[in-house]
């Protein structure tokens, strides 16, 4: 008796709304203002265009991801698979009727706005994952049979972004994806078998890719080879980031960044703009704040008592700190340049708004870290 | 798989189900160190890259940010507007000069080309240009700032691959005259320092021209007599000011050591900072300008007050003494006149921590000066304000100010009253500061004792060497000792001295400290301000009067004496000479 009614308290609106993730919500607010700052100065200090849009959005889709947190766990358990179909079949879709957008096709119209299937593919995936792996026992997971639907979950929308093309993204959803394996306890061979198969098939890989992509690589490889065509990006950024120096040139005095030397400056390179103006402590801000985020989330993860929510809230904590590794990476040139966006702080709707529904998800975990979820047999 | 019903499951925790959820946690715990560690790796590329290699960075951006000028043909470079003195003598100016790259693709002959270079700008060697000319790429800086012979003798080279780039270059024909009030920019024409920086916005929108209220021949007048100070008593540095007491034109404002603005290359930091705006200092004495004016407001008496000087003044664990100890008990233009301590310190006890904090205030004392100079510095003062600080602040310890901040303070005790905001540029028009718009700070009547008590310190007591016969030179000597580790350091100090003249009618204020002086042998050994910024000032006050053309007190009306630092004035002056003459 006296649990149900624990239960009962642990379902009141009240109870919910004082032990939602505050601390993870300040967190994620401090970046999006960074992601203001930044927009304001990109605009050359001006909120039109980027920096207001990008603040209405964050707070709508702010309090999108708060109902999604306050919705019990059980209800996104029961949507893990259909969601996932819905993703894939969205993805479908884009290969069929999507608008080419920058070369590839990787947007949907929807009328009223318009998303990138991929990005919400990425959480789709996890979520299936987390689903399929919940009920799953040791001994399942040694065994090879067990694992190839999951695999194929993963590896089927992969292929699907990368026809369309989008290589940053297949890499992120293979990655989250292996995460999830991995911590749900698949045997350590599968690990370094696919490393391994991944390194010998790179040779072939590359007969696949783009021209774009190939130059990419190559350009990366040695930047100052074709400075103003595919090496400009990472050389200009690197001018930008470089000449911040310890403290930066001051809000609003990138001359990089605002001259227009820098191409998607309010997009994938927006990073490039916040360290030039607030130099390498910014940029430690920057990180100290992401790293924060992603312990916060580690710690949700860890301390789930259900593996669908432990699996889920990993695995989208693990696509999140990609994002942000990949985008630093990129544009301080440690990486080739992949199209992928700082979430937060670019400029752009999709990537917002898959970060949030990521966020709104492990919030969810957190607040429903005790709830007893049904096992698969 | 068929979905259990909720109700039905059982929650125990199997040996299984421990493991797996031991293992995930495990797992977690790794990948989140893996985390870790790539974070660490990012953190650590980005300060390779804006740290170790930001230099080398900072270098490409301002070759790509004309490299990129001369690709898209940008507008031409907006020039940037002089900024000149009050009587248009330019102190700064931006000259076009060419810049010489080439563009490697166009090179025709590159040995002939390189050789040619070579011969022209022996800076760099054949292999070097050579090297240039060859480079992938479309554009390599030659030399920077080229003037026409050079330009000329590029052309005559006739490689098509050779182009200009037209810049400016920031001029400064004054040299090291004024550089702290003038300034600098950066490179790529952002002001630094100085009127370069205050007014960079205004300097930088269109051509317009910065008319100062400085005077190219009194600043000259001011350096070199504060220099030639500084050599023969062996001083650290000095800093000087002269104002205008009745609108606030800084007419000179000296801060050495200092720099030429045109060579930056070496400079320390000593030479960039500015003592007259910049540098605060305690300046002992001359504050007792500033207390004696306070008694004059509370007590209408006080010049019927005497205090006592014949014992050090003991206050808790604190003696105060005087240098010169009289031994007697002084009238209040004595206790001035002769720069008693003990005095001024029984005075400020009269007057009260509430009064003289408040007086001080009013005066702007307390509050960082308003100047359209960045390099301002704020004041200290104790805090809390205890009684004893109101004794000692009375004779001007524990009270740090700049230079600006002291003659903006006595400007209105000896002008009449009237408060004075130092100023840097020339209004437009001639708008002069009047008794109906500036506010009234101190008593006209008292104002006029203060003056003939600072006479009196010049013609009787501490700074008979200030004097200058016929010009009314008044004011009031600081020797004050320098705080260093432990208290004040007897051997290390500011003589400072606050003048104005002509007393009668003060329209200039001279005020000149000069820092760490040593004794010599002409002044006895001593170092103190009657020796050193005393005579100083003497020495500025006649040539400013012969520059200035300021007639002897009693010779010339007021009228003549009008805008006489303006040089339109002056010509008028001279065009009438009989007017003048008759007089």
């Amino acid at each position: 008796m006296a649990k149900s009614i624990q239960l009962q308290e642990t379902n009141s609106a009240k109870y919910k709304l004082l032990h939602l993730s505050w601390g993870l919500i300040a967190l994620l607010f401090a970046v999006a203002m960074i992601g203001f700052l930044s927009l304001y100065s990109a605009a050359g200090g001006n909120v039109d265009p980027w920096a207001s849009r990008h603040m209405v959005r964050f707070f709508v889709l702010l309090s999108g991801c708060l109902i999604i947190a306050l919705i019990n766990i059980r209800f996104w358990y029961r949507l893990a698979y259909p969601i996932y179909v819905l993703g894939f079949l969205m993805l479908l879709a884009t290969e069929i009727m999507g608008q080419v957008g920058m070369g590839a096709q990787r947007w949907i119209n929807l009328g009223i706005i318009q998303i990138q299937p991929s990005e919400l593919m990425k959480i789709a995936v996890v979520m299936a994952l987390a689903k399929y792996f919940h009920s799953a026992s040791l001994e399942d997971m040694r065994k090879l049979s067990f694992l190839i639907p999951p695999a194929a979950m993963v590896f089927l929308p992969v292929f699907l972004v990368l026809a369309q093309p989008d290589l940053g993204t297949s890499i992120m959803i293979v990655c989250a994806g292996v995460a999830v394996f991995f911590i749900a306890g698949a045997p350590l061979w599968i690990f370094i078998t696919g490393g391994l198969a991944t390194l010998a098939s790179i040779p072939v890989a590359w007969l696949f890719l783009h021209d774009y992509q190939k130059k990419r690589v190559l350009t990366f490889l040695n930047p100052e080879s074709d400075p103003f065509g595919s090496g400009y990006h990472i050389t200009q950024s690197k001018i930008a980031i470089g000449s911040g120096g310890l403290e930066g040139k001051g809000f609003l005095r990138g001359t990089q960044s605002q001259l227009n030397f820098l191409p998607e400056k309010q997009t994938d390179f927006i990073f490039t703009l916040w360290l030039e103006e607030w130099g390498f402590l910014g940029g430690l801000i920057l990180l100290a704040l992401n790293a924060a985020i992603i312990l916060y989330g580690t710690w949700i993860a860890f301390n789930c008592r259900h593996s669908f929510g432990r699996f889920m809230a990993f695995g989208l904590m693990v696509n999140y700190s990609l994002y942000v590794f990949i985008n630093i990476a990129m544009v301080t040139g440690a990486i080739p340049v992949v199209g992928v966006p700082l979430p937060l702080i670019s400029y752009g709707g999709t990537a917002m708004m898959a970060a949030l529904i990521s966020f709104g998800l492990i919030m969810s975990c957190a607040l429903h870290k005790d709830s007893k979820l049904p096992r698969m047999i | 798989m068929k979905r259990t019903p909720f109700s039905k499951l059982s929650f125990t925790m199997t040996g299984n189900r421990g493991a797996a959820l031991e293992m995930a946690r495990s797992r977690i715990v790794l990948l989140a160190l893996v985390f870790i560690v790539a974070y660490t790796i990012v953190g650590i590329r980005l300060f390779d890259v804006m740290i170790l290699q930001g230099r080398f960075w900072q270098d490409v951006e301002d070759t790509r940010a004309v490299e990129a000028a001369v690709q898209t043909k940008a507008p031409e470079a907006v020039r940037r507007g002089d900024i000149v003195d009050r009587n248009g003598a330019i102190l700064a100016t931006s000259l076009k000069t060419a810049s010489l790259f080439a563009d490697p693709a166009l090179i025709v002959d590159a040995q002939e080309t390189a050789k040619a270079l070579a011969a022209l700008f022996p800076e760099n060697t054949y292999e070097n240009y050579l090297e240039k000319l060859q480079k992938k790429g479309r554009f390599v800086w030659l030399k920077r700032n080229l003037v026409p012979e050079e330009q000329h003798a590029v052309m005559l080279i006739g490689d098509p691959g050779l182009a200009f780039q037209e810049e400016y270059k920031r001029t400064y024909p004054q040299g090291q005259l004024a550089p702290h009030i003038v300034g600098y920019v950066s490179r790529d024409e952002m002001g630094q320092a100085g009127l370069e920086r205050a007014f960079n916005g205004l300097l930088e929108t269109e051509e317009t021209v910065l008319k100062t209220t400085l005077d190219i021949r009194l600043q000259h007048a001011l350096r070199q007599e504060i220099a030639n100070t500084i050599d023969i008593f062996s001083a650290k540095g000095g800093a000087g000011v002269i104002m205008n007491i009745n609108n606030g034109d800084v007419l000179a404002l000296v801060s050495l050591p200092d720099f030429d603005p045109n060579k930056r290359e070496k400079l320390d930091g000593d030479q960039i900072f500015n003592r007259a705006t910049l540098g605060v200092y305690e300046l002992g004495s001359v504050f007792k300008i500033f207390s004696t004016a306070a008694l004059l407001e509370k007590f209408p008496d006080a010049l019927s007050m005497t205090f006592d000087a014949r014992e050090p003044l003991k206050r808790g664990r604190f003696t105060i003494s005087d240098y010169h100890p009289e031994k007697r008990v002084l009238t209040v233009p004595e206790v001035f006149m002769v720069s008693s301590n003990i005095g001024t310190a029984l005075m400020g006890e009269e007057i009260g921590t509430e009064g003289l904090k408040a007086f001080y205030k009013k005066l702007g004392l307390l509050s960082k000066p308003d100047i359209s100079l960045r390099e301002v510095g704020a004041p200290l003062y104790p805090r809390p304000w205890r009684d004893i600080n109101t004794l000692t602040a009375s004779y001007g310890h524990g009270v740090a100010v700049s230079p600006i901040q002291l003659v903006a303070a006595v400007a209105p005790i000896v002008n009449g009253g009237l408060q004075v905001t130092p100023r840097f540029l020339k209004p437009e028009g001639e708008e002069e500061v009047t008794k109906t718009t500036a506010m009234r700070v101190y008593d006209e009547q008292n104002g006029e004792i203060m003056r003939s008590l600072m006479r009196l310190v010049v013609t009787e007591g501490t700074a008979k060497k200030a004097d200058v016969p016929g010009y009314e030179v008044g004011g009031k000597t600081g020797t004050a000792e320098k705080p260093g580790a432990k208290g004040y350091d007897r051997k290390r100090l500011i003589s400072s001295f606050m003048g104005a003249f002509p007393m009668s009618a003060p329209k200039y204020a001279v005020f000149v400290a000069i820092d760490e002086p040593q004794g010599t042998k002409e002044s006895y050994g001593y170092a103190t301000a009657g020796w050193t910024a005393a005579p100083t000032v003497a020495r500025v006050v006649e040539r400013m009067v012969s520059i200035l053309g300021i007639p002897p007190v009693g010779v010339a009306t007021a009228e003549t004496q009008e805008d006489a630092e303006d040089m339109g004035a002056k010509t008028q002056l001279i065009a009438q000479p009989v007017k003048g003459q008759a007089l």
